[in-house]
């Protein structure tokens, strides 16, 4: 055990350890290249991207409020009932009418969730166990439980068709969801504060942030992503079902922590999250490929993410990476003792 | 740490009436919902209905007793259930054939232990997020399970132990029995021994549990090897009373498990609860559906009801402790 230690304490093992999204990202699209013949070509690479992109989008929102250290199971059913909303109201909207309308319901939905976690401050993992729970209630309420369909298929075709030879619609929004994320993150006074934030929130709170404001902004922003998702899944395949997104929570989560987001909160990049959205990518198409049986991949999904929390894990509690900044601040173990 | 009691000796006079609209709002919920039960339908005051709520509280009242410990410790929630569940199920039918029933349960309930050991250890004693550990090791339990079995649907071929576990032992439904013991097991190992209190101590200040020489990780470790053991039992059960099992049988159980501890006033922030609590959550979420579904709303659309009922359940919790805190 001792030398075991050792090991994680040379700064080279460090780094591979800091950066194994970048590592586990090259082994397995190194693995996927070899196992699927033509994933180089753009069309397969176009292809297996438009369809991480749902899962990408809800992992970008999702990615905020991990790093506040907060949880947002309800993804999956705002994703449904943005999807079905954009589909039901074309009648009376239009087809532009009823997107807009679907990616609103995913707003209120997020609001909704930030009222619940800060005005009345419910734990957020209850939180939105609650409105995850209501909100599928709510989808299955208002279409009897049976998937509808919308008046133009054609229509939904944009959303998912290469655009002039390259990626799909929603590729794009997720790429750019990714770069603006990664900029704000980066480059912004408020993307700090949102790593303070989630770091601590009692001190950021001290130290003038207005701490409730960013972890109401970030159920809000999760919310809007997953109302993106689910009206351009709804789109893409002319369906709004109350049974969408039902696994997608847990796969996003799964997503952002291969990326190297911390449950704990404060740590974790828009970077990041994409890569473990595309490792989780690779890792499909290869096994679909293959033919696996899709229970495999929950083995093979599963151990990664057990063996990356692990690391993570070790690699904080060696005395080298105690030094860091983030290691020096109360843990949410101790923060959240009672008060005396 | 001698008294069993979780109030602080400082406790006010606010607090203690707190306490008191805390305690009492469960069973007047409880009592209101039978009331409005008998009103909106003739059936529901009937020995038979009644009957099946109990039935219908057994299985996931088995996981709930796991759940609550879980709770109490402050280890947030064991998302692993509906794995174990499945694994349980899976196992108990599958291995039928080669070992016999009594052997295949065992291996079941064997499996889902062995892999409740592993949360335990990597949560308790490496100290991972609970939520992405047990999510993690879900994922990968239901796959071997799976994987096992071949991905089917398995079916079982022991009507005898059926008839058992669906029949009456003293006038009493076997299984309802079964949860009874173990609940009131559950009970009295949290209220009556020193493990108890570790898991109030461990959850209600770990730093002073700590200073207290109360082993931590173990205590942390232990909740979540019981709820796994407890689903595993629970999905063995569930497997052999319908004789058949698919892979995603468990599939919601820890949805319905944090449900009735939450709606019981169990805080997530631990240190506080009791099993009468959690039980009084569950038989209120059971009678409460019982209603709902009598009076023909979908199960699917109970979630309406259900929803808003944790969300007010929790409010009210939090809006008690901070009048009564000390903040």
């Amino acid at each position: 055990m001792k030398s075991l230690r050792k090991v994680f304490e040379v700064p080279a093992v460090l780094t591979l350890i800091h950066y194994r999204v970048v590592l586990i990202l090259v082994a397995t699209v190194l693995l996927s290249v070899s196992f699927v013949p033509g994933l180089t070509e753009f069309r397969t690479l176009s292809l297996s991207l438009d369809r991480a992109a749902t899962l990408g989008l809800v992992a970008v929102g999702l990615t905020v409020v991990l790093l506040l250290g907060k949880l947002d199971l309800s993804v999956g059913s705002i994703l449904a009932l943005s999807g079905i909303a954009a589909i039901a109201l074309q009648p009376q909207l239009g087809q532009f009418g009823a997107a807009a309308a679907g990616v609103l319901v995913g707003l209120l939905a997020g609001i909704l969730n930030g009222f619940l976690v800060v005005v009345l401050q419910i734990n957020s993992l209850v939180a939105t166990l609650a409105s995850m729970i209501f909100l599928r209630a709510l989808c299955h309420f208002l279409t009897d439980s049976n998937p509808i369909s919308g008046n133009d298929p054609l229509f939904g075709l944009a959303v998912s068709r290469a655009l002039g030879g390259s990626f799909s619609l929603r590729t794009f929004i997720f790429l750019l969801a990714i770069i603006l994320l990664f900029l704000w993150l980066t480059y912004t006074v408020s993307g700090r504060h949102t790593y303070a934030v989630g770091s601590n929130e009692d001190a950021a709170t001290a130290s003038g942030i207005r701490s409730g404001a960013y972890v109401f902004g970030a159920f809000v922003f999760s919310g809007l992503m997953s109302g993106i998702a689910g009206v351009m899944q709804s789109l893409a395949t002319n369906t709004g079902s109350p049974v969408f997104g039902s696994t997608i929570a847990l796969t996003a989560i799964a997503a952002v922590v291969i990326g190297g987001t911390r449950l704990e909160g404060g740590r974790g990049s828009a970077l990041g999250t994409l890569g473990g959205v595309l490792v989780l990518a690779a890792i499909t198409t290869t096994l679909e490929y293959e033919s696996v049986a899709s229970y495999y991949q929950n083995i093979v999904t599963g151990t990664i993410l057990l063996i990356l929390i692990l690391l993570d894990r070790i690699a904080s509690d060696s005395p080298r990476s105690a030094l860091s900044l983030s290691s020096l601040l109360p843990t949410r173990a101790q923060k959240r003792s009672p008060a005396p | 740490m001698t008294s069993t009691s979780t109030v602080p000796p400082r406790a006010t006079d606010e607090k203690r009436a707190n306490k008191l609209l805390g305690g009492v709002a469960l069973p007047v919920g409880i009592l209101g919902l039978l009331i409005v039960g008998s009103l909106l339908s003739e059936q529901f005051l009937t020995t038979r209905n009644l009957t099946n709520v109990v039935i219908n509280m057994s299985i996931v009242g088995i996981i709930v007793v796991g759940m609550t410990f879980v709770f109490i410790v402050r280890g947030l929630a064991d998302l692993s259930v509906p794995a174990m569940v499945g694994i349980g199920a899976l196992l108990a039918l599958g291995l039928q054939p080669a070992l016999g029933s009594v052997l295949a349960a065992l291996v079941g309930v064997l499996a889902a232990s062995l892999a409740g050991l592993i949360n335990g250890l990597l949560i308790g004693y490496a100290r991972l997020n609970p939520v992405i550990t047990t999510l993690a090791t879900g994922t990968i339990v239901l796959g071997v399970a799976q994987a096992a079995v071949g991905g089917v649907i398995v079916y079982g071929n022991d009507p005898e132990l059926q008839a058992f576990l669906t029949g009456r032992l003293i006038g009493v439904p076997v299984i309802v029995l079964i949860f009874l013991a173990v609940a009131l097991g559950g009970h009295l190992l949290l209220s009556r021994t020193t493990f108890g209190r570790w898991v109030y101590a461990t959850g209600s200040n770990p730093e002073a549990a700590r200073a207290s020489a109360i082993p931590l990780q173990f205590t942390k470790g232990a909740a979540f090897w019981m709820t796994a053991t407890l689903s595993g039992f629970s999905g063995v059960l569930l497997g052999l009373t319908l004789q058949t099992a698919r892979p995603g049988v468990g599939a919601g159980y820890e949805f319905d498990a944090i449900t009735a501890v939450v709606v019981g006033g169990v805080s997530l922030l631990g240190g506080f609860g009791s099993m009468p609590r959690a039980l009084g959550g569950l038989l209120l979420v059971t009678l409460l559906s019982n209603i709902m579904v009598l009076n023909g709303i979908p199960t699917e659309s109970q979630g309406l009801v259900m929803g808003s009922l944790i969300a007010a359940a929790v409010a009210l919790d939090v809006y008690l402790r901070r009048r009564g805190g000390a903040s």
